[in-house]
């Protein structure tokens, strides 16, 4: 099977371009993905933990430990970039190149077996678009393009398992569960925004509130604590349990 | 009547319930949930521990939370007016933190567990943290220490406890250090700095220190000057972390110790960069340690009592106990098996029971088994399933199989009974091997645990075996039970415990006593049968950024992930066997 990257990753290309070229931003992505990639297999393994289907517990076995070989393979070569080139610049465009399921809470627990293999098929099917793209676009740096294409060839092996067993599972709503997995992704997209969104305007209306409203208090909290003594205090006189204070 | 004690928010939650005074059970959030150092609301652990006593939540007496949020709140605030303007960045996180939910414990307890709100109280997090360790503790009088990073405002206390003949106790904290002047925070600074995850990091530092010398130690006690009495005082140029979420240290810092190591960096100790890493760790380890057994032997003089019972997070740093007993004048020198935050659930459900109820003081069981029990036949169930064929031993056999097992070089994974209550597996969910070669060490570290070769594993050994392999001194034993302070292993059994004795000569060793681990300690026995040496090297069961296992399938999900040779839950066994992993073609 081979993967490609989707029309919207190819028509960013120039950006993931850009985003990759600088060779210290690109070690810190590869550690940030070999994070994500750690914390997939520990939602692997506890995948299997859960599972009562044999066949899908060595499988998610085996997914967990591909997971974490690439986890050590993106964060051997992070190492080496840096090694190589020294530590710089943070900006790194998360946002664009998230990784596998670096944006997706997965709540292990909270799945069926069907609905969990649905949810992988379709990250698993995102992340390797991802991955293809970032290969074409490291033309400078065969190493970590070779990387890549391993790591894809994993991928591919992911993305069939999970469609397979999906199938096995469930070979009449197969197609109903990938929709309600397609529906949860754009559900989980549309409530990170909407919390980030409530964050910022949070962080806002704080900001303001510091700036308009804490200075006359700053002015008295930092005349008390000149006044304080230094070293040990009396230890202050227990209050009553049902006392929050 | 039945209290119910809850840590949760920080890092670490836990629930613990009492009983008629006497602890039933506890478990930390971590090992329900699978996520390392949960912080969340201990819902999980919580259903555990009213399942486990059979009670509804409306059956409770009390439920106990180990601080006092709006004094928490009231620190937090006043610490931002402090720092205006330069705090306008960590001013609107902290508030969102806070009136996000951290501030409304009482609501989240009263909607999660529907319990009346007169039944809902609070214990101050140092009162809680010196409950767990006096109240746990078999003496009946004791001055207490505590020390952490910071609770409401106080960050280390000087007290003392009493229980009366007729069981009436008294917990009286004498003094207080609050933040910013705090040697927890110190120390977590230079965990930041030394590139190792806050609040959980902090022992890899101190395993790094016997690597160092402590060449920054002028420079550490400018930064933490003593007072005239005998407190001290951070001078804050130095520090980010009393007025930024993101760093706890200055640029003056790294101006004057160089850059900071990144979390990713291996430490290399032939390197200047490595050696450097390893002086600043000595360092902060000996002003930690010298800190610390200074304020211990005041308050022994000030007291004159015998026993110190030491509690928060401070209290995990072994080398520095080990000192205090040493160099105090205290004879014995308790430390619970969970000091941090998570011991506070069971501190406050203490505190609550013998102070606030003034019910009469009942001793505590002295052992860490709080949690929940393995179940040997899930083991056998998924074993089976997977192509493995799991055995079903009387415990005679089973010890001797495992014994021989460990004998030949085999890595066993060692489930028993009740999962302890702590950071430490303590023979109840512990990795075994043979402790006598380096290279058991290397494979551990390259097969299992994926962790940097300067840390140490520990050494377990059967009480009355630690003299003649350890230099203990008077109380070591005791403080040993939880692995609560790190001994020299006498030079002539160095070489013959090479995978567990620190580059220094050191271990943290656990003594077994037979009454508290009796599988655990018949394993050690006949460990020394076979090979003259009844010592093992013990590490906790999981593998790195996992909690410790928990169930049986959570035992055997690490055992097919890691190069562990031999699996046992309760009286099950399963032996690694590789043609039962390989893949069916359907996939």
């Amino acid at each position: 099977m081979r993967v490609e990257p989707s029309r919207l990753d190819r028509l960013l290309k120039p950006l993931h371009r850009w985003v990759w070229a600088d060779s210290r931003r690109r070690a810190r992505k590869l550690f940030r993905f070999a994070k994500t990639e750690a914390d997939g297999a520990r939602d692997l393994a506890r995948a299997a933990e859960l599972t009562r289907d044999p066949l899908l517990r060595r499988l998610y076995f085996r997914h967990a430990a591909d997971e974490q070989r690439h986890a050590d393979l993106f964060a051997g070569r992070g190492r080496d970039l840096l090694a190589s080139q020294g530590d710089g610049g943070r900006f790194e465009a998360n946002w664009l190149a998230p990784g596998e399921r670096g944006l997706d809470d997965l709540r292990v627990e909270q799945e069926a077996d069907e609905s969990l293999l649905a949810f992988l098929h379709l990250s698993e099917n995102a992340a390797a678009g991802r991955f293809a793209v970032y290969a074409e676009v490291l033309d400078a740096d065969p190493q970590t393009r070779a990387l890549f294409t391993r790591i894809l060839e994993d991928e591919v092996f992911h993305m069939t398992y999970t469609r397979r067993q999906l199938a096995r599972l469930s070979p009449r709503k197969q197609g109903l569960r990938l929709w309600q997995a397609r529906a949860g992704r754009v559900w989980s997209a549309y409530l990170r925004v909407a919390a980030a969104l409530a964050a910022v305007l949070g962080h806002v209306f704080l900001a303001l509130q510091y700036f308009f409203l804490l200075p006359v208090f700053a002015l008295l909290a930092k005349r008390a604590a000149r006044k304080e003594a230094e070293g040990f205090s009396g230890a202050r006189r227990p209050t009553p349990l049902t006392s929050q204070y | 009547m039945r209290v119910l004690g809850i840590s949760a928010h920080y890092h670490d939650s836990a629930a613990a319930l009492l009983v008629d005074g006497e602890p039933v059970c506890a478990v930390q959030e971590e090992r329900l949930s699978r996520r390392k150092n949960d912080a969340a609301f201990p819902l999980s652990a919580i259903e555990w521990c009213l399942e486990q006593g059979r009670l509804e939540p409306d059956q409770l007496d009390a439920v106990v939370f180990y601080e006092k949020p709006m004094l928490k709140f009231e620190r937090i605030l006043t610490m931002a007016l402090r720092g205006f303007p330069r705090t306008w960045r960590s001013f609107p996180r902290a508030m969102q933190n806070a009136l996000g939910g951290k501030l409304w414990v009482k609501g989240i307890i009263r909607s999660q567990l529907g319990v009346r709100t007169d039944r809902i109280l609070f214990c101050e997090h140092h009162q809680s943290h010196a409950a767990a360790a006096f109240l746990s503790a078999p003496t009946r009088s004791a001055a207490i220490l505590t020390a952490d990073g910071v609770g409401e405002w106080a960050t280390l206390t000087l007290g003392r406890g009493e229980v009366d003949e007729d069981g009436s106790t008294r917990i009286q904290l004498l003094r207080e250090m609050r933040f910013p002047h705090s040697l927890g925070m110190l120390y977590s600074t230079f965990t930041a700095y030394l590139g190792f995850p806050v609040n959980e990091g902090e022992y890899k530092v101190m395993g790094l220190a016997a690597y160092g010398n402590p060449t920054y130690e002028g420079l550490l006690k400018r930064i933490a000057r003593r007072t005239p009495d005998g407190g001290i005082a951070l001078d804050l140029s130095w520090f980010d972390f009393h007025q930024s979420a993101r760093h706890s240290y200055s640029r003056k810092l790294v101006a004057e110790l160089g850059p900071p190591r990144e979390p990713w960096d291996p430490i290399d100790l032939q390197s200047a960069d490595g050696r450097r890493y390893a002086d600043v760790a000595a360092s902060v380890q000996r002003v930690l340690e010298e800190i610390l057994v200074d304020l211990a032997r005041r308050l022994q003089r000030e007291t004159g009592l015998q026993d110190l019972c030491l509690g928060g997070g401070v209290a995990l740093n072994g080398v520095a106990n080990a000192r205090i007993l040493r160099e105090s004048g205290f004879r014995n020198v308790y430390v619970p098996s969970a000091p941090g935050d998570a011991g506070c659930a069971l501190g406050a459900a203490l505190y609550a029971d013998r102070i606030h109820f003034a019910r009469p003081h009942r001793p505590v069981a002295d052992h860490p088994y709080w949690g929940p029990v393995a179940d040997a036949g899930e083991l056998s169930r998924v074993a089976a399933e997977d192509g493995f064929q799991p055995l079903r031993l009387p415990e005679a056999e089973l010890i001797r199989r495992v014994a021989d097992e460990l004998a030949r070089g085999r890595i066993v994974g060692w489930m028993q009974g009740a999962c302890e209550l702590g950071p430490r597996a303590l023979g109840n969910r512990s990795i075994l091997a043979a402790p006598h070669q380096h290279a058991m060490r290397d494979r551990l570290n390259r097969s299992i645990k994926y962790r940097e070769e300067f840390r140490p594993f520990a050494p377990a050994v059967p009480l009355e075996h630690a003299d003649r392999y350890f230099e203990l001194p008077a109380g070591g034993g005791r403080l040993a039970r939880f692995m609560s302070g790190v001994f020299p292993v006498r030079p002539e059994w160095r070489d013959k415990l090479a995978a567990v004795t620190h580059v220094d000569g050191t271990a943290r060793l656990q003594t077994v006593d037979q009454a508290m681990a009796p599988a655990f300690h018949a394993l050690l026995e006949a460990y020394g049968a076979r090979t003259g040496i009844p010592v093992l090297l013990n590490t906790s069961f999981n593998l790195a950024g996992e909690p410790i296992v928990n169930r049986a399938i959570e035992g055997y999900s690490t055992f097919r992930r890691s190069g562990i040779d031999l699996l046992v839950a309760g009286d099950s066994l399963v032996v690694k066997d590789h043609s039962a992993q390989a893949l069916p073609e359907v996939a």
